[in-house]
């Protein structure tokens, strides 16, 4: 009797634990995974490109030209509002608004205020001051933020009626559009970090130096005789953002530019001489020539009556003379 | 030793003899009964454990797993339309959207704690989850920079901003929706695992029920007897247990469709979460690019297409107070985001902004919607638990019953067949 009922447990015993093996089956975890973490690719500002080529290398060579000479005013500026009928200020007029194309992330040039979400700047201003000649208000103004390498095709598709955004008059550019008197003269120099022992682009050779797209600062950085590495961003505070990350060892580009981001970032220091004259001036479509004539007698008032220097003196110090104007006819 | 060998042959011819006459048979028919008895309820508690361990898997691990993807992926959407939005508002960012960046990102951090938890019962998800754990630390620091640069009135700060934004978009929001896919590709299995049809049991079961059947009848053959009462009694036990095993089953097979139902349910509102929190992420840096923000445009349209979809879908699936209502806001946050694209356009930038923050239009219609999607997501994840936590207890106490009958019913068998071999003594 016992020794049946011990079988019985034993045989009972037996099936659960056949039971409990084949239950137990398939879950058994595989070889643990792998740590990992052993490299890390840094986080990148959307667009990063590394130049192996310089930029400009389809650009016929535009044919030779006087840059900065643009288009002579017709004759005295017009009263607000008082624009000949048919001419491309009369039909802005009509839509209301004089949409301009600048920037939102050059400190003093085209920034937006965090505090206030306002865009402002030297360009800014100098976009509003175009408001004011047309409606006599300098809130009529819709702006749109244009990256470098937009500032043509957006004249060209006329999504603006000007672009004012630190954009250098060159040949290449008078092909595609109409520029303006000069309104404000640059030139390109090197930022660095406040440690770094460059002291200009020709020590840079072989070392990364970043510049916007489009900009004609990247076609310098890249045709530099001491050969650096030009790294492409979308917008030129990526470029501050990659300096500080240690990304890049230098942004090149014009003084004014340069300016804004040391006063950001007091850690950088701007080194090296001026290695490029670089004149601003307003874009416009090609074929809006009477605008170009009426911004460039603007200009002139600006220049005489002292608005250039007190908005010179708001953003970016103590002015100097303003830029004489030159004109082709 | 020699009494043993003596005693062996003995046993081995009289098993040889044993086999060719009645006494014999019946003992073969015995080991026979005990061994297919014992086997058959081995087999079947072993279907039944299996049905209940994917039952078990399902509500423990898989659809914990596929709820924390889902979170990760939420927060981290609604953790870049959060630092968006403040940064948008200008200056220091309310107090609110704070509030809500930082709770995005302590259920951020908690979910992906959860999801880690199952990398090595899957290292399907190692990938994803090395991946998210590594970067998501990365991009809160780039949003703190930008914050810190924006106190001070620095530029650069919408820089990081749009880095953050860039990481999220580029490595965090693929990564986590790659971990949501593999997690919810585990509920699906572990609802197909419990919802297989028990024909293994079913035919288990038949053949020995059949098997015992036919012993009863070889018996009374050879008896004279009509009934049996050791088999009548195993034959009883096996059909016992034959119908718990498999009616048990059909009724998990039936709460397991109604839980790929709920399942489906609970996806479809995921994503349609998911999509909001990212088409509201799209509107709101849409007006941080001002006016330079057409690809943000074209994904808010995107998106919005997808949401439109999935809540139709939703809809038609199962016709609920819920979704109508979310049809609806999702109808009235539409308009306001015209509102908004027409205020932008025409250069009213500051109104464009009132309408997306704080309590503008666009603002309270996305959040009547996402409200709504809570709910219904909630629900669905409510049923689906309910579901998986009815079929569990339909099962629970099968194996051990299915293992004693099996016992009971070799016992009895046996037993049945002693009181016959007796009889030849």
């Amino acid at each position: 009797m016992t020794g049946r009922w011990v079988r019985g447990r034993t045989a009972a015993g037996a099936v659960l634990a056949v039971l409990a093996l084949v239950a137990g089956c398939g879950a058994v975890p595989g070889n643990a995974p792998k740590i990992g973490g052993t490299s890390v690719s840094p986080a990148r500002p959307a667009g990063v490109v590394e130049l192996t080529a310089p930029p400009s290398a389809a650009v016929v060579a535009a044919p030779p030209c006087d840059a900065t000479a643009s288009l002579r005013p017709s004759g005295p500026l017009p009263a607000a509002g008082q624009v000949p009928a048919g001419s491309t200020m009369a039909r802005i007029l009509a839509k209301g608004r004089l949409t301009v194309g600048v920037d939102q992330n050059t400190y003093l040039m085209g920034f937006r205020n965090p505090f206030s979400g306002e865009l402002e700047g030297f360009d800014v201003d100098m976009a509003r001051e175009v408001a004011r000649a047309l409606f006599g208000d300098p809130s009529r103004i819709t702006f749109t933020v244009l990256t470098s390498d937009q500032r043509i095709p957006a004249l060209e598709k006329r999504e603006v009626d000007l672009v004012v955004r630190t954009m250098t008059m060159n040949c290449e550019r008078w092909q595609k559009v109409a520029f303006s008197s000069v309104y404000y003269q640059a030139g390109q120099r090197v930022l660095v970090p406040s440690t770094s022992d460059a002291t200009g682009i020709e020590s840079l050779g072989g070392r990364k130096v970043c510049a916007t797209k489009g900009s004609s600062s990247l076609v310098n950085v890249a045709n530099a005789p001491s050969r650096p590495i030009a790294v492409a961003v979308q917008d030129w505070t990526d470029c501050l953002v990659m300096l500080q990350q240690g990304q890049v060892d230098a942004i090149s580009t014009d003084n004014t530019i340069l300016a804004g981001f040391a006063a950001q970032d007091p850690y950088t220091k701007v080194v090296g001489p001026q290695f490029t004259a670089e004149p601003y001036g307003m874009a416009f479509p090609k074929q809006d020539e009477d605008f170009v004539r009426f911004v460039n007698a603007l200009l002139e008032r600006l220049r005489a009556d002292g608005t250039w220097a007190s908005i010179h003196g708001r953003w970016l110090g103590e002015p100097p003379a303003p830029p004489a104007a030159v004109y082709r006819d | 030793m020699l009494v043993g060998a003596a005693r062996n042959r003995n046993a081995v011819s009289r098993v040889t003899g044993l086999a060719r006459s009645t006494p014999g048979r019946l003992s073969l028919l015995a080991l026979l009964l005990i061994a297919a008895t014992l086997l058959v309820g081995a087999l079947t508690a072993v279907s039944v454990q299996r049905r209940s361990d994917a039952l078990a898997a399902l509500a423990d691990r898989s659809e914990p797993l596929a709820y924390a993807a889902q979170e990760v992926y939420r927060s981290m959407a609604d953790a870049d339309a959060s630092a968006a939005g403040a940064f948008l508002s200008g200056g220091v960012e309310s107090p609110e959207l704070r509030k809500r960046y930082e709770l995005d990102v302590a259920r951020a951090s908690a979910a992906l704690s959860t999801a880690t938890g199952e990398i090595a019962r899957s290292p399907a998800l190692a990938r994803s989850l090395s991946e998210l754990s590594g970067k998501f630390p990365v991009y809160t620091g780039l949003v703190e920079t930008a914050r810190t640069h924006n106190r001070q009135g620095n530029p650069v700060g919408a820089a990081y901003l749009r880095e953050a934004a860039q990481l999220m978009r580029e490595a965090l929001l693929p990564s986590a929706q790659q971990l949501y896919q593999t997690a919810t590709e585990g509920v699906i299995d572990d609802l197909e695992d419990a919802g297989r049809w028990p024909w293994l049991e079913f035919l288990l079961g038949a053949a020995l029920i059949t098997a015992l059947v036919l012993a009863q009848r070889y018996l009374t053959r050879r008896t004279n007897r009509v009934f049996n009462v050791g088999l009548v009694a195993a034959t009883a036990a096996c059909l016992v247990s034959l119908l718990w095993a498999v009616i048990a089953s059909a009724v998990v097979v039936g709460h397991a469709s109604a839980g790929e139902h709920d399942d489906a349910m609970a996806k479809i509102t995921a994503r349609a979460r998911i999509a909001t929190l990212a088409a509201r992420g799209e509107e709101t840096l849409t007006l941080v690019a001002r006016g330079n923000g057409g690809n943000y445009e074209q994904r808010f349209k995107d998106g919005a297409e997808v949401l439109g979809i999935l809540l139709a879908g939703a809809e038609t699936r199962e016709p609920s107070p819920v979704f109508t209502s979310a049809k609806t806001h999702f109808e009235e946050w539409q308009r306001a985001h015209a509102k908004v694209r027409a205020a932008d356009e025409g250069g009213d930038f500051a109104a464009a902004v009132g309408l997306v923050l704080g309590s503008g239009e666009a603002a309270v219609a996305f959040a009547a919607l996402e409200g709504d999607l809570v709910q219904a997501m909630d629900r669905s994840r409510a049923e689906l638990t309910d579901t998986v936590a009815r079929a569990r207890g339909v099962l629970s106490g099968a194996v051990p019953a299915v293992v004693l009958l099996a016992l009971v019913a070799a016992v009895a068998s046996t037993a049945g067949l002693w009181q016959r071999l007796k009889e030849y003594r």
